[in-house]
C-alpha cells in the first residue's frame, strides 16, 4: 500500500496537484470528499433494508494555456489516480481557452468540524421504532414507504496551486419519508418531506413537515375538483416553496446570467417581488445542519441576502462566471432561507376569498421566463376563508416572476429543513383548473 | 473480478449478491461559446447484499482486494442482524425461474472518442448554429456518454458480466419572444458509446434546422388553454406516458405501498387497443437505448406484459415483491451504481404500435393539441401522473394550428387510457433514451407509437 493510499485527505489533495503540477500543467486544484454513510429504510411495516459504505470521490481540475480539464476518481488505487492525472491533462489540453480559466486566490480558512462524526445506532433505531408505533396507534390510514433514516460523516478537502488550502468535515443525519393513506380500496397521493439534523431527531415526526403531512393525509382519501376555473389565490407550504426558490435560484445564477437567458439580467437594485419577500443564502448560519465553509474552487463561503424586502440585492455567481461577467463571486448556494412573516397560516386563510392550500408541485421544470403549469398535489380548496375539502386532478399555471410580485402574506410559522427554511406564503393570480 | 466475486460468493450460506460496479462517463458543454464542462469520470467499487431475519444488509466500499470483499460481506450481515425482529416481511425471498449467467458486453469495436474529439463535436455545432441563427440568446450544447459495467455473483449461482454504454448529444436553443424568453431542448444519440454515433454537423444540420424552426413557431404561438382537451400525443410522449402513468404504478413495491394497480390486476384499465409492457434485452425490436439482460439480483430478465389488450396483466418484481405477492421474479431489481442497493425500477417500457396512421388522428381532432415532445415527469400511487410538454401545436379542425408554449398535460392513467381511440402504426424510442429517479437514478428505456386521447392541459389561457 502506498503512502498516498493511507494519508490524510488533506495531504492526499495536496499532492494531486504537486503531481498535477510536475506534470507539465500552469495550474490546478483538486477536491475530495470522503464520506462514511448508514442508512436505515423501512416501511410502516417494518425494516427492509440497513446500509453502510464508505466512499471518497476526487476531483481534478488542470488548467494548461488557458484552457481547462478535469477528471473524477473515486478511492486512491494508484493505477486509478494515474489514469485521472492523465485524463485530467487530457481534456484540457482538448479545450478552449478562455481567460475565465484559472484556479482561485483565497485565503486559506482553519480547518473547521461539525456535528458527530458516527451514527448513534440505537438512537436511530429507537426513533424508527417510535415512528411506526406512533403511526400504527394514532394515525392508522397512514402508510410510509421508502423512508430513510440515514446518518453522513463527509470530510471535504481542496487544495490548488495559488496555495489555498480547506478542510472541513460535517456529519448529520437525515430523515426522508413518503406517506400515503388508504382505506377501502381509496388510495391518496403520495406525500413527502425531509430534514437534516445534526443530533438524532427526538421524534421523526419532527423531520421537516412531516407531522402536518401525516395529520393531513386521510382528508385526501375524499378529494373533488375546484367548481371552476378560476384565477385565484396559493398558500404555497413550505416544502412547495422550495420550488419557487430553485427556480428564482437558477434564474439568479452565473450560468444563466451569461447566457442572457433570464429575465433578471441587470436587475440589481430593482423591485423583484413583493416587499414581504427577503430570501438569504445562509452557507455558515449554524442554525441548519447542513452547509459550506467554502465552495467548488476553494473559495470561503459567505452568508448573504438575496432579495431584501422584494429587491434583488445580489446573484448566485461561481468563480468562472464571475470572470466571465465581470462582477464579484458570491461562492457557495446553501441554505436557503426565506424570512417568516408576521401573520399565523390560521390568518392567512382566514384572509383567503378563493384559492388553495398548495402543498406539492408536480409539474413541468419551469422555463427561463419562469413560466409553471403542473398538479397542486395533496392540496386543498381553500373559500372564504375556510379550507373546504382536499383537490382532485387539479392544475395550477401561473409565472413565478409575477408570484413572486403578488405576494400578499408571509406566515409567522416556517420549516427548517436542515438545508433551507421556508414558511407559508401567500400570492394572488394564479390560473387553477380541474377537469 | 467475476471470478474473485465467484470465490468469494460461495462462502454465503444464504440469499446474497457480491457486485463489482463501474459507472464510466464523460461530460462535455459549451454554452454561448463557453466551454463550461469538460470531464472524464470513473466511478467504482464492491458491494455486499444479504438477506437475513427478513431484513437486508448492504455495503458497499470503493476498495475492490479480497479485504475489502470481506470486509462487506461481514459488514452487510451485521446490518441485517442489527434490526432483527422489526422486519417488514419476515418471509423468504422468491427464487428466480432463471438464474443469470453470461457476458453482455456492448463494448464499441471502434476507437473510443478522443478528448479533443468530444471538443470538436460541440466547437463545430456551436460555431454553426451561432452561425445560422444569430438571433438566438443562447444556444447550449452538450455531450455525455454513461456506460455501467458490472459483475455480479449471487448465493444462487449467477455469475454475470455485462457493459452497457449511451451517448447523448443534447441542444437546447433560447429565443427572446414579444413576452419573455422561449426555449427548446432536444437530443440526439442513444446506445452506444460516443463513437457509434454520427454527432457530425452533416448529419445533424437538418435536425439543428427542424429544432430551430420549430423554437420559431413556439415563440409565435401562445398559451394552451387549460382543461381536458382531445390531444395526440407523439411516440416521445406515448414513451413517457408508458412509464410514468403505467409502469410506476406497476412496480411491485409500490403495489405493496398501496397503488391502485394492485386492485386492478385481471381487470380493463384501457382502451383495447393498448398492449403495453416492460421488455428485457433491448426491447421488442432489439433497437432500445437501454439493454439488460440479468438484473442485479442474478434472475434472467424476461418481458413483463402489464396491459394486454386494455386488461391489467402483471406488475415488476425484484425477488422480495414477488414472494409477498405470490408472483414470478421478473428480473427487474437494477441499482445505480456500487453504492446503492437494488430496487425495483423499469427497462424498456413501451406501448405497442397499432394499425393507425398520424395524419388520421389529427384529422380527428376539432379542437386540441398535438403534442411532441416531453420533459420531465411524476408518478402517483392513484394512478395520477403528470409531464412537462415543452413542444406542441394547437389543431384546428383536424388541421395542426399555431405553436403552443410550454405547459403539462396530466390525467389518472386508468381512466385516461380508457379514452384512447386510435395507436399509430409507427413505433420509436423516446429521443436518445431517459433517466428515470427513484431514490436513486436509472437508466431507462421509453417508446411508443402515437396515440389519440383525452387529457387535462394545464395553461394560462
Amino acid at each position: 500500500m502506498s503512502a498516498l493510499e493511507t494519508a490524510p485527505i488533506e495531504e492526499f489533495v495536496a499532492e494531486l496537484v504537486a503531481r498535477a503540477l510536475r506534470q507539465g500543467a500552469d495550474a490546478a486544484q483538486a477536491r475530495a470528499v470522503s464520506n462514511r454513510y448508514f442508512e436505515i429504510d423501512f416501511n410502516n411495516r417494518g425494516v427492509e433494508l440497513l446500509r453502510s459504505t464508505e466512499n471518497e470521490t476526487t476531483t481534478l481540475t488542470l488548467f494548461c494555456a488557458g484552457k481547462r480539464g478535469a477528471a473524477n476518481l473515486n478511492g486512491r488505487a494508484a493505477n486509478e489516480i494515474e489514469a485521472a492525472l492523465l485524463a485530467a491533462r487530457a481534456a484540457a489540453d482538448a479545450g478552449l481557452a478562455d481567460a475565465a480559466n484559472d484556479v482561485a486566490e483565497a485565503v486559506s480558512e482553519p480547518a473547521s468540524a461539525h456535528g458527530p462524526q458516527a451514527p448513534d445506532r440505537e438512537a436511530m433505531a429507537a426513533g424508527v421504532d417510535a415512528f411506526n408505533a406512533t403511526l400504527a396507534a394514532d394515525h392508522p390510514l397512514v402508510r410510509s414507504r421508502d423512508c430513510v433514516y440515514s446518518f453522513s460523516d463527509a470530510e471535504t478537502a481542496f487544495a490548488n496551486s495559488k496555495g489555498v488550502r480547506q478542510k472541513e468535515r460535517r456529519g448529520g443525519y437525515n430523515f426522508a419519508g413518503m406517506i400515503t393513506a388508504r382505506d377501502r380500496g381509496r388510495t391518496s397521493s403520495i406525500n413527502y418531506s425531509s430534514a437534516g439534523s445534526r443530533a438524532p431527531f427526538a421524534s421523526l415526526f419532527d423531520a421537516g413537515s412531516m407531522r402536518r403531512l401525516v395529520r393531513d393525509a386521510p382528508r385526501l382519501l375524499e378529494p373533488a375538483p375546484v367548481p371552476e376555473k378560476f384565477i385565484g389565490d396559493v398558500i404555497i407550504a413550505p416544502d412547495c416553496l422550495a420550488t419557487v426558490v430553485g427556480a428564482l435560484a437558477s434564474a439568479l445564477s452565473g450560468g444563466q446570467l451569461f447566457t442572457g437567458a433570464t429575465p433578471y439580467k441587470n436587475r440589481k437594485g430593482e423591485r423583484i417581488a413583493s416587499p414581504l419577500f427577503s430570501l438569504s443564502n445562509r452557507p455558515r448560519d449554524a442554525g441548519f445542519a447542513l452547509g459550506a465553509d467554502f465552495d467548488a474552487w476553494g473559495v470561503p463561503t459567505q452568508n448573504l441576502d438575496i432579495v431584501r424586502d422584494g429587491v434583488l440585492d445580489a446573484f448566485l455567481i461561481d468563480l468562472f462566471f464571475a470572470r466571465k461577467l465581470g462582477v464579484a463571486q458570491t461562492a457557495g448556494a446553501h441554505n436557503f432561507s426565506v424570512k417568516p412573516g408576521e401573520k399565523s397560516l390560521d390568518d392567512i386563510i382566514a384572509s383567503t376569498k378563493r384559492g388553495i392550500l398548495f402543498s406539492r408541485y408536480s409539474g413541468g421544470a419551469p422555463n427561463s421566463n419562469l413560466d409553471f403549469s403542473g398538479i397542486a398535489k395533496n392540496s386543498f380548496y381553500v373559500e372564504d376563508g375556510r379550507v373546504l375539502h382536499a383537490l382532485d386532478e387539479t392544475m395550477v399555471s401561473g409565472n413565478f416572476q409575477e408570484l413572486l410580485q403578488n405576494i400578499h402574506a408571509v406566515s409567522r410559522e416556517y420549516v427548517n429543513f436542515g438545508n433551507s427554511s421556508y414558511p407559508f406564503v401567500a400570492a394572488s393570480g394564479v390560473t387553477i383548473s380541474s377537469k | 473480478m467475476l471470478e474473485r466475486l465467484a470465490a468469494f460468493a460461495e462462502k454465503f450460506t444464504g440469499p446474497a449478491e457480491l457486485r463489482w460496479h463501474a459507472n464510466h462517463s464523460v461530460a462535455a458543454a459549451i454554452r454561448k461559446g463557453a466551454l463550461v464542462e469538460n470531464s472524464q469520470s470513473r466511478a467504482s467499487g464492491i458491494s455486499a447484499r444479504v438477506f437475513e431475519n427478513g431484513v437486508f444488509g448492504f455495503a458497499a466500499f470503493a476498495e475492490e482486494d479480497d479485504a475489502a470483499l470481506t470486509k462487506a460481506m461481514e459488514t452487510a450481515r451485521s446490518d441485517a442482524g442489527f434490526m432483527k425482529g422489526r422486519s417488514a416481511t419476515p418471509r423468504e425471498l422468491a427464487r428466480p425461474q432463471a438464474i443469470g449467467e453470461g457476458r453482455f458486453d456492448y463494448r464499441s469495436p471502434r476507437p473510443a472518442a478522443t478528448p479533443k474529439e468530444r471538443v470538436e463535436i460541440l466547437k463545430v455545432l456551436d460555431e454553426a448554429a451561432r452561425a445560422k441563427y444569430p438571433e438566438l440568446v443562447n444556444v447550449d450544447l452538450s455531450l455525455s456518454a454513461h456506460t455501467s459495467e458490472k459483475a455480479l455473483a449471487t448465493f444462487e449461482g449467477a455469475r454475470a458480466y455485462s457493459y452497457v454504454p449511451r451517448a447523448v448529444l443534447s441542444v437546447r436553443m433560447s429565443l427572446e419572444a414579444n413576452d419573455g424568453l422561449v426555449e427548446l431542448y432536444d437530443a440526439r444519440g442513444g446506445f452506444g458509446e460516443i463513437q457509434d454515433q454520427d454527432f457530425s454537423l452533416a448529419a445533424l444540420s437538418s435536425w439543428l434546422d427542424g429544432l430551430h424552426e420549430e423554437l420559431r413557431r413556439k415563440a409565435e404561438g401562445g398559451q394552451c388553454e387549460a382543461g381536458e382537451h382531445d390531444v395526440v400525443l407523439d411516440s416521445d410522449l406515448a414513451g413517457i406516458l408508458a412509464h410514468e402513468a403505467i409502469g410506476h404504478t406497476c412496480e411491485g413495491d409500490l403495489v405493496l405501498a398501496g397503488s391502485i394497480a394492485g386492485d386492478n390486476l385481471g381487470a380493463r384499465v384501457a382502451s383495447e387497443k393498448i398492449t403495453l409492457g416492460d421488455y428485457a434485452g433491448r426491447g421488442p425490436d432489439g433497437k432500445s437505448t437501454f439493454a439488460i439482460h440479468v438484473d442485479d439480483e442474478g434472475a434472467v430478465c424476461r418481458d413483463v406484459t402489464i396491459i394486454e389488450n386494455g386488461v391489467l396483466r402483471g406488475f415488476l418484481h425484484s425477488r422480495r415483491t414477488a414472494a409477498e405477492l405470490g408472483a414470478e421474479v421478473t428480473g427487474n431489481a437494477r441499482a445505480f451504481s456500487f453504492l446503492d442497493e437494488p430496487l425495483v425500477r423499469m427497462r424498456n417500457t413501451a406501448i405497442l404500435p397499432g394499425k393507425d396512421r398520424l395524419e388520421d388522428m389529427i384529422a380527428a381532432v376539432d379542437h386540441g393539441y398535438y403534442f411532441k415532445r416531453a420533459t420531465n415527469g411524476q408518478a402517483d400511487l392513484t394512478s395520477e401522473f403528470m409531464f412537462g410538454v415543452s413542444l406542441g401545436y394547437e389543431i384546428r379542425k383536424g388541421k395542426l394550428a399555431r405553436g403552443v408554449r410550454d405547459t403539462t398535460i396530466s390525467g389518472t392513467a386508468f381512466d385516461m387510457l380508457k379514452t384512447v381511440t386510435h395507436v399509430g402504426d409507427s413505433f420509436k424510442w423516446s429521443g436518445a433514451g431517459n433517466w428515470c429517479g427513484k431514490k436513486q437514478p436509472i437508466a431507462v428505456g421509453t417508446g411508443g407509437p402515437a396515440i389519440k386521447c383525452r387529457i387535462r392541459v394545464g395553461g394560462r389561457a
